[in-house]
Parts: C-alpha cells; structure tokens; sequence
C-alpha cells in the first residue's frame, strides 16, 4: 500500500495565499470546555476559534492550565465539547455521540501522548498492530514495514515498553498513531517526558512526517525550542487563543 | 491480535491469574465432588440393593428411599403374611441401624436362613455364615478399609462381635448381624425395618408387588430391579435442595473471586483502557477483551479443577476406601458451564464498568 505523498508548503495565515483557499481540515468556532468541581463551573475552554489546515503543522503554546490539553482532548474527540462547534475533515464532533465520536478518533486522528501510553505487555510491533486491529482493516505488512523503517523501530519490534528508552517507546507511540493514517496527528507534549536528544530526534520525526508525508500535526508543547520545528505557533492562555504567529 | 492482547495480559500478572484460576478450579471441583459423593452413595447402595438378588423391597409407611437412615421397624410377623402370598418363594427381614461412631455404616440385622433363601446366599471369601448370636459378617471393602480379619473382635453399639466370615461384597450392606441381637440391642423387638421378597419366579414381580398393595396399603413397595433408576437424588426429599444450595454456595464463589479478579484488573489497567479507547475501540472492544480474557481464565480453572476433583476423589478413596465418589462426564460437563456463566457474569460488571470509562480521566490515570 503506497502512502500518499503531498507537497507541503510552509503555510501562513498572513502570507500564504493556498491558505485562504483551502478548507481547514480542523476547524473550531466559540469552542468551550466547561468542567465541574462540585457546583462550581470551571472553564477550560472560553470560545476558541482555531482552524487547521490538510498538511499543516501547529504548535500549541501555553502555561499550565491554560486549557492546552483540553483542547487537544475536545478536537481529538476524546472529550465532549460543552458549547460551540469542532469539525474534523467536515465532521461535527459536537454533534456527534460517543460511539460516533469513537469511530471519527478511529479513522482519522492519531494520538501521541507525553508519558508514551504504550500498553506494557504488549511488545513494539503487537503496540502498533493493536492500532491496525482497532481500526478494523487488519495487519498491512507493507504499511508496517514503511513505518517502523522510518521511524528506525526495525531492530525493537520484539522489545517490550519496559525494554526501551523513552525515546524509542515514543517513536513507537508515533508509529502507533500514524500506522492508520489518520488525517490528524494530536501531540500532547510528546518530548515533555524526553532528554534533549531524544527531544530533537522525535521532533525531527515529527516534522519529516509533516515534511515528506504531509501528516496534519496539532502539537501541544512547553518547550519553545520546538515550536522551531512547525508551521505555526498557537498561544493560548486563559481559555482562549491569544495569537497565531508563523514560527522562525 | 486480540489473543495476543488477552493472552499477555492474562500472564502479565501470574499470582493474581493463578488465583483466579485455583478460585474456578474449586468451584467446579466442588460441584464434580459434591454430585459425585451423593450420586456415588446412591448409585452404591441401589447397586448393593440390586445385588441381593430378591425382586421386591416392602418398607413402611413412612420410610425414606435412601433406606441407610431408615429406621421405621414394622412388625415382623407382615414377613409371614407376605410368605403365604401366591407367586412368594421366600421372604427376609432386616432390620436396619444407622451407626456413625468410628465411621459411618449400616448395619443389618438378618436371619441367617430366610436371608439365605431371598438371595443366593454370601460368597464367603474367609470363615462361615452367621452362627452365633455375637457374630458379624463383613465385606470385603469393609475388611479392607478396617484391616478385619476372621476372628477379630469389631466394637459396634458398644457391643463386642465376632468376626465371623468375610463376605463379598453387593449383598445390600457392608455389616450384617443377627436378626434378634440387633433387635435386642437397639429395643425392637419383633421389629423390622425391610422385607426381602423373593418371587417364584420374576415374571411375578409385577403380581406380587399388586397383592402386597393390597394386603399393606400406604406401604412402599418397590421392585429391586428398577432400584437403581429410582435412586436419584430428585427422588430422595431434600437431597435435591441441598445439591442445588452446595452448588449456588460454589458458584458464588467462584464469581466474587473473579469479579475481584476482574474489579482489580480494570482498576489496574484503567490508563491502558484509556489508550484503547484513544485508539478509537469501541465499547463493544473493550468488554470483549476483558470476557475473553475471564473466559480463557475460566477454561484454565475448569481443566485444573477436574484434575482436582480426580486428586481427591483418589484422595478421599485412599483414606475411606467404602465410600463410593462418581464423577461423570455430563456432571464435568455442567460444573464447567456452570462456572463459566458464573465467571462471565462475575467479570460483566468490571468489564461494563471499563467500557464506560471517560477516556481522558482514564488517560490521566496514576
């Protein structure tokens, strides 16, 4: 199975003309996140407006607390959206149930988690072949192959989490969360837990599937060093989107 | 990929598999045991019953079938009314006692001749028939068990016998003794708790049984042929009820184990449940990963607990070897599907539970 190649271009909100042509494949409008501690109504989320488009790679910054991981779990359709409207390739998650929501997450996001979630007693290759079980389309050799090649996994595919540095078992998280091909690759810190090596060998990665796949990322991250690595940089802060600049 | 899953989460926690495992084992070895020692007494006794070789059994009005407990003398001059019926060659009475001291027996009292006359008499394989009033016969399992030999002396009632022969055994008990010292002994004189018909010839049964109704009304009267289907435990009051509470003791059992098991697997993988969910599985996935999961668990409890019920079904046979234990393949069948209803019900709840996990609170799990 060939995986699609699309030529990326560095995309900017006020520079790239494409981009106003395009239809975001992510779009959110006066998203809020609400949640409830006791009777009190605490807002993650105050009416986001973000859009994404097919092939871009955004990073989301922010302090803690700021609502940069609800965001990621509303739009990734992991959590419910308490008012306004989250479409994913032309579909309204907030219009959709849990089961219909599980499906969309199934299809066409991929998520890569800061502390790996890899599941430990599964080896490498049973981590990324649950991903290709869940989806429903079976074990794709060739898929399998291109990937855990590109990610450099072929010789720690019979190793265990508990085998590998924290490196590798986010190389696997990522080839977990592409082997489908979703149209959406989420990244919750994904180099939060990582020394700096690793850290730059997990964003190269990250960025070769932007780069030479034309893999749609969504990155939450502390670390302003990675922003280098995206198209454009997100900042949040109290619930809401305070700028969206091109990075460098 | 979904065996691979199940199968390394299985032993990825081996104590808490094992003792899952063992839980179930011992629910279905206790259901095998259970239905095995009653149905096994049962079965024994008709067995020893039919093997007197007398076609009818008269006992009184409010006698149990399971005739070891039966006290319920009658009279025992019904044995000449029943000797002057047509088609009647022979007629023996017994009476029988119930002993529990230094083991648990019945004891028969017979007289020698009549009892000689219903059945083709004892295969004697040491000493002679009753001829004293202090001898006892025994059989050959009884002997075995107890180490007797001829001459010994055996404490029963605390009464001191002789021993007089030792006999095969399938004569109806494993311990006869005088028809009068046993009345004698216990204060039922002239008494009797069964009599022995033997017919002319079999095909008279049926008559035989008819006029017997007639002459003793409300007395149960049974052909010994048919003995051994009628001895189940549906036919013995409360034997029934209390197989069935043994059992629901067992099954309960075995569910609270695995749905601890269970309870504390989903606890344990509540992140893992998280990061399938992220994967986009659906409810339907999870739940059945983890009934898989209880359910390869049951099949492993299910073949350690019918090894189990054979370890001490030899066990037990080696320290009492009288006491008969039958284990069949339907009732090895019915304990497994048994405690794999119970084991999948046990393991509902958690998996339910699992399924219905928000996925961000279970991603964030510690």
């Amino acid at each position: 199975m060939a995986i699609t190649v699309t030529i990326r271009s560095r995309m900017d909100e006020t520079t790239d003309p494409e981009r106003k042509t395009l239809e975001p494949i992510l779009k959110t409008e006066n998203l809020w996140k609400l949640y409830h501690a006791g009777k009190v109504e605490v807002p993650a989320l105050r009416g986001v407006n973000f859009d994404v488009l097919p092939g871009e790679s955004v990073a989301v910054m922010g302090p803690s607390g700021c609502g940069k991981s609800s965001l990621l779990y509303v739009i990734g359709g992991l959590a419910r959206a308490s008012r306004g409207k989250v479409l994913v390739d032309g579909n309204d998650l907030t219009a959709m149930g849990d089961a219909e929501r599980t499906k969309l997450r199934r299809s066409k996001i991929g998520f890569v988690f800061q502390r790996f979630n890899l599941l430990p007693t599964l080896t490498a290759r049973g981590n990324i072949a649950i991903a290709q079980y869940i989806h429903g389309d079976g074990y794709d050799p060739h898929r399998f192959d291109v990937v855990t090649k590109m990610l450099g996994l072929e010789g720690r595919l019979h190793h265990r989490p508990s085998e590998m540095s924290g490196g590798e078992q986010q190389r696997v998280a990522i080839a977990r969360a592409i082997i489908n091909e979703p149209k959406i690759l989420l990244a919750d810190e994904p180099t939060g837990n990582l020394d700096t090596k690793n850290s730059d060998i997990v964003l190269e990665m990250l960025r070769r599937l932007n780069r030479d796949l034309g893999q749609t990322i969504v990155m939450i991250t502390h670390n302003p060093e990675a922003t280098t690595y995206f198209d454009r940089v997100v900042h949040m802060r109290d619930g809401i989107i305070v700028d969206g600049v091109p990075a460098d | 990929m979904m065996w691979q899953l199940v199968l390394r989460n299985l032993f990825h926690r081996p104590m808490r598999t094992l003792i899952g495992v063992m839980a179930v084992a011992v629910e279905v070895a206790l259901v095998i045991l259970i239905v095995g020692l009653t149905s096994g007494i049962l079965q024994e006794t008709a067995k020893r019953l039919e093997g007197i070789g007398a076609d009818i059994m008269v006992q009184s009005p409010a006698a149990q079938m399971l005739i070891t407990f039966s006290g319920s003398p009658m009279p025992i001059k019904i044995a000449d009314k029943l000797a002057e019926l047509k088609y009647v060659q022979a007629v023996a009475p017994a009476l029988l006692q119930f002993n529990s001291t230094g083991g648990v027996e019945t004891v028969w009292g017979i007289d020698a001749k009549s009892f000689r006359d219903v059945s083709s008499g004892f295969v004697f394989l040491q000493g002679h028939d009753l001829q004293d009033p202090d001898d006892i016969l025994v059989d050959d399992w009884q002997a075995k068990a107890k180490h007797i030999k001829v001459g010994d002396t055996y404490n029963l009632f605390n009464h001191k016998w002789n021993v007089a022969g030792v006999v095969e055994h399938g004569k109806g008990a494993r311990l006869f003794v005088p028809l009068a010292t046993l009345q004698e002994l216990v204060g039922a004189h002239d008494k009797a708790s069964i009599f022995l018909v033997k017919c002319t010839h079999p095909d008279h049964t049926e008559d035989v049984i008819a006029e017997i109704k007639d002459l003793l009304p409300n007395h149960p009267v049974r052909p010994l042929k048919e003995f051994m289907t009628l001895m189940t435990s549906t036919n013995i009051p409360g034997l029934e009820t209390f197989i069935n509470a043994m059992i629901a003791l067992a099954v309960s059992i075995g569910l609270l184990v695995i749905f601890l098991t269970m309870y504390t697997t989903v606890l344990e993988r509540t992140r893992d449940i998280g990061v399938l969910k992220s994967l986009g599985a659906s409810k339907v996935l999870i739940v059945r990963a983890l009934l898989t999961e209880t359910t390869l668990l049951c099949v492993l409890g299910i073949a350690a607990g019918v090894g189990l019920s054979y370890l001490v079904r030899a066990g037990f046979l080696a320290l009492f070897p009288t006491l008969s234990i039958l284990i069949t393949t339907e009732w090895i069948l019915r304990a497994g599907l048994i405690a794999l209803v119970g084991a999948v019900l046990g393991a509902s709840y958690p998996a339910w539970l699992a399924s219905r996990k928000d996925p961000v609170e279970a991603l964030s799990y510690d």
